[in-house]
């Protein structure tokens, strides 16, 4: 009798445990020819083309397109403006003739008119952008020609047109007078055919697109959260791509380069991952320690050993493939010996103790290092960072917190180094020149012991508006190189987009800014 | 037994009002400034004005008096107010998540009382002997592997090495096996277990050896005396394994990437989206209260010295 029961139960147990199901190969569901499978950790959100959060950027500049487009090294090219003037403080643009949003509402002057005042109708959310505080109006020459008026000769006018928001252009007809849209239409090559809130967003042509159709019909965007999962699902091919700066981490990156059936790519630099390093707070006041600490780091081994080489050690504020930024400032170095001289001869001793600290007048050479204590990546270079520098007897203590602790400290300058990565194209750098002026920037607070800190502000406004090439050249070459010799930033790496898919699965280009994934140049085979 | 629900109803006022005080408190007086993650979010630099705006617009700037106010009114209309990350209502955005988390934990629950159950039955029955150390270990691995763990464990064999399941998502009944079994396998090994020592505990009973001498079959004897009396330690327990499979689908639904309300309160959590925390712990613990309270309903049907025990007192 025993065994029957038995027998019953085990089977009973693994026929529920297990109720077999009509399962079909998750390889073959995303293999729709010209189908393109991709994830998102949310879904694209409402799609407000002057809109931030919840709007994801990658989204938005699916659909909604600039007047120009900034293309990698700073270029500007024509996108829905096909020629452009500065008449003294103005900007003129002649609009692409034949373009229609994607509910067949013709792209004129009236259209951008009507966008660029509904931006500035709420001019406070994007008080951050200088360009928005400057333009004072829009005016329609003609229904092909648009004048931008403004407050002074902004010379960043054109990058920061060429943002993701706000200054992007969805039809006059959606656009509601308190705001936002009531649905999303733009005139880019894609639009939004599908939300299912929680799983996925679809994307599919724009039919009446006024460029070249892009090659893949449909994208569809998993909502998929978390790292690991996005790079199992690539494994089993339920999704095709995944692209972006933190999409997958270095060991899973390294991972899929070094695995025959998936390509791998690392995009030019984008922006740069740095700590800032306070020049209003001792002991980094002093010029000496803050070069010390330049080259008491091995900025190679931390690329070689925490960020497992997919991104290039960085020696400048600025890759020099951003626009004024190829100076050819001398490097600081990893030299260790140098840096010991540095301190010795700026009176920091060490203790007579094997391995202690330096100490000045009975001070210790020691500072807090900032980062937010979830992020794992920022935790490990923190700590090899603390490894190098107590080699020549600085004494780092690492202050992990919550992000918005971390956030505070940066605003209120109460930090000795603290992470802060700069904002990457079209933004840099100009945009990131200009916030250095804000008091609630690490930036700000970094600088604000440096002696010719005011000299520092007035020249950025300067450049800002400065007309003249060689003008504003001359003064961010002086710009950057005094912020280089004053050693207030250490930077470790230039932050890359990184992207993965299958072998044989077509053509994946890279973006020109951080935040836009080229899905119209993408094609299958 | 009416007047018992309705009586448990009841206090589900005063428990909600409690509840929503004190973690309005937690949520406000903890670190941190949820403006400013707000403006992060968006990719803002915060500003000092970008800052008072993000708060003035979130309604921070109000004493905290009146923002507590403001939400209790709304909540009094079914008004949970909007996820500051999404814009959206948070009443719509709970009510679109829970059916998945409901599913994935009544999935869980089916498997754990499937599972559990006769395994422990099993395990009693021949105690001592290799099913009994077969389960027992089992029950032993099964408690010790993290959920999440043992999700990436499914993953990597069932969708990567084999191409059988889906890695992820909520299309179609396959979709829904893994993130199951992940969910319900710590809390079917307390099951086994607790099943298990309730049958030895109730074998020893004597008045099993008198429906033996009557001769009843053994078929009768096991479930009629053995099973149904065994039956109110794990009953009990799984009042709380609700809470338990409800509380662990969300690390579940966030390997998964099942569209669930856990998920959505971990990216709240991340966000520190208050609104959205909310009203999450507000629906919660009412989905909790129901389940217990239909715990409490069942144990009483199952055992009738409880209802007469209701009734006398």
């Amino acid at each position: 009798m025993e065994t029957p029961l038995l027998r019953r139960s085990l089977l009973a147990t693994a026929t529920l445990a297990w109720m077999p199901q009509p399962v079909s190969r998750p390889r073959a569901a995303t293999a729709a020819a010209r189908s393109l499978t991709f994830s998102w950790p949310v879904n694209a959100g409402p799609l407000d083309p002057h809109g931030y959060s919840a709007n994801q950027m990658y989204a938005q500049s699916m659909l909604y397109e600039p007047l120009v487009r900034y293309v990698e090294g700073g270029g500007i090219q024509p996108a829905l403006a096909t020629a452009w003037r500065q008449e003294g403080r103005d900007w003129v643009f002649t609009l692409r003739r034949g373009v229609r949003f994607s509910d067949g509402t013709p792209f004129d002057a009236a259209a951008v008119v009507a966008n660029i005042r509904a931006v500035l109708g709420r001019r406070q959310n994007h008080a951050w952008l200088d360009l928005v505080a400057q333009i004072e109006d829009a005016e329609a020459v003609d229904a092909g020609t648009v004048r931008l008026r403004l407050a002074h000769a902004y010379y960043p006018a054109l990058p920061e047109l060429a943002l993701i928001r706000p200054l992007r252009f969805a039809s006059p007809a959606v656009l509601r007078p308190e705001g936002g849209v009531s649905a999303p239409v733009g005139t880019g090559p894609w639009v939004l055919a599908e939300t299912v809130w929680g799983e996925r967003d679809v994307f599919t042509r724009n039919t009446l697109y006024w460029g070249e159709a892009p090659a893949l019909e449909r994208v569809v965007v998993k909502v998929v959260a978390d790292a690991n999962t996005r790079a199992l699902t690539l494994e089993t091919g339920e999704i095709d791509l995944t692209y972006g700066t933190d999409q997958l981490d270095g060991d899973t990156f390294r991972r899929f380069a070094t695995d025959p059936r998936f390509t791998t790519a690392v995009s030019p630099p984008l922006a740069t991952r740095m700590l800032a390093v306070n020049s209003g707070r001792s002991p980094t006041a002093e010029l000496a320690v803050r070069q010390a600490i330049q080259h008491g780091v091995d900025r190679e081994a931390l690329v070689r050993h925490v960020l497992l080489d997919a991104e290039p050690a960085a020696q400048t504020l600025f890759a020099p493939n951003f626009p004024y930024t190829d100076l050819g400032l001398p490097p600081f170095g990893f030299d260790r010996a140098r840096a010991e001289a540095l301190l010795e001869e700026a009176g920091w001793v060490r203790a007579a103790q094997r391995g202690g600290s330096r100490r000045k007048q009975g001070q210790e050479l020691a500072f807090d290092l900032c980062f937010v204590g979830s992020d794992a990546l920022q935790k490990a270079l923190a700590e090899a960072i603390q490894g190098d520098l107590a080699r020549i007897g600085m004494a780092v203590r690492l202050l992990g917190e919550d992000a918005a602790t971390f956030y505070g400290r940066q605003r209120s300058g109460e930090f000795g180094m603290i992470f802060a990565d700069t904002w990457g194209a079209p933004y840099d750098p100009h945009a990131f020149l200009g916030s250095m002026r804000q008091p609630a920037h690490a930036d700000y607070q970094a600088q604000r012991g440096l002696p010719m800190k005011a000299e520092i502000d007035r020249r950025i406004g300067a450049v800002l508006v400065s007309t003249e090439e060689e003008h504003r050249a001359a003064e961010y070459r002086w710009l950057l190189t005094t912020l280089h010799e004053q050693a207030v930033y250490l930077p470790v790496s230039f932050l890359t987009n990184k992207l993965v898919y299958r072998k044989g699965f077509g053509t994946v280009p890279f973006g020109d800014t951080r935040y836009e994934i080229p899905f119209a140049q993408m094609r299958r085979g | 037994m009416l007047g018992f629900a309705v009586r448990r109803l009841l206090t589900l006022v005063p428990l909600l009002l409690i509840v929503s005080l004190v973690f309005f408190l937690m949520l406000r007086l903890g670190r941190g400034d949820p403006a400013l993650d707000y403006l992060r979010l968006s990719q803002l630099p915060p500003t000092d004005d970008a800052l008072a705006l993000a708060r003035e617009q979130l309604g921070l700037d109000q004493p905290l008096a009146a923002q507590y106010w403001s939400w209790l009114s709304g909540a009094l209309r079914l008004d949970l107010g909007r996820s500051w990350s999404t814009g959206r209502p948070v009443l719509e955005e709970v009510l679109h998540f829970l059916p998945a988390s409901l599913q994935l934990a009544g999935t869980a629950l089916l498997l754990v009382v499937l599972v559990g159950l006769p395994l422990g039955l099993l395990a009693a029955l021949y105690r001592d002997r290799w099913p009994d150390h077969l389960t027992r270990a089992i029950a032993f691995l099964g408690v010790s592997l993290p959920n999440f763990w043992l999700g990436f464990l499914l993953v990597l064999l069932f969708s990567v090495q084999l191409g059988w399941l889906p890695a992820m998502g909520r299309d179609g009944p396959a979709s829904i096996i893994m993130p199951a079994v992940a969910t319900a396998t710590m809390s079917a090994c307390v099951t086994l277990r607790l099943m298990r020592s309730a049958v030895l505990g109730v074998l020893g009973e004597r008045h099993l050896v008198f429906a033996r001498a009557r001769g009843l079959p053994r078929r009768t004897i096991l479930g009629r005396h053995v099973v149904l009396n065994a039956m109110i330690p794990p009953l009990t327990a799984l009042g709380l394994h609700v809470g338990e499979l409800l509380g662990g689908a969300m690390v579940v639904e966030m390997v998964f990437a099942w569209p669930g309300l856990g998920r959505y309160a971990l990216l709240a959590i991340t966000n520190r989206d208050f609104p959205v925390l909310q009203g999450f712990v507000l629906v919660m613990t009412l989905v909790f209260v129901l389940c217990n309270l239909l715990v409490d309903l069942a144990y009483a049907w199952v055992d009738p010295r409880i209802r007469f025990g209701a009734r006398a007192a």
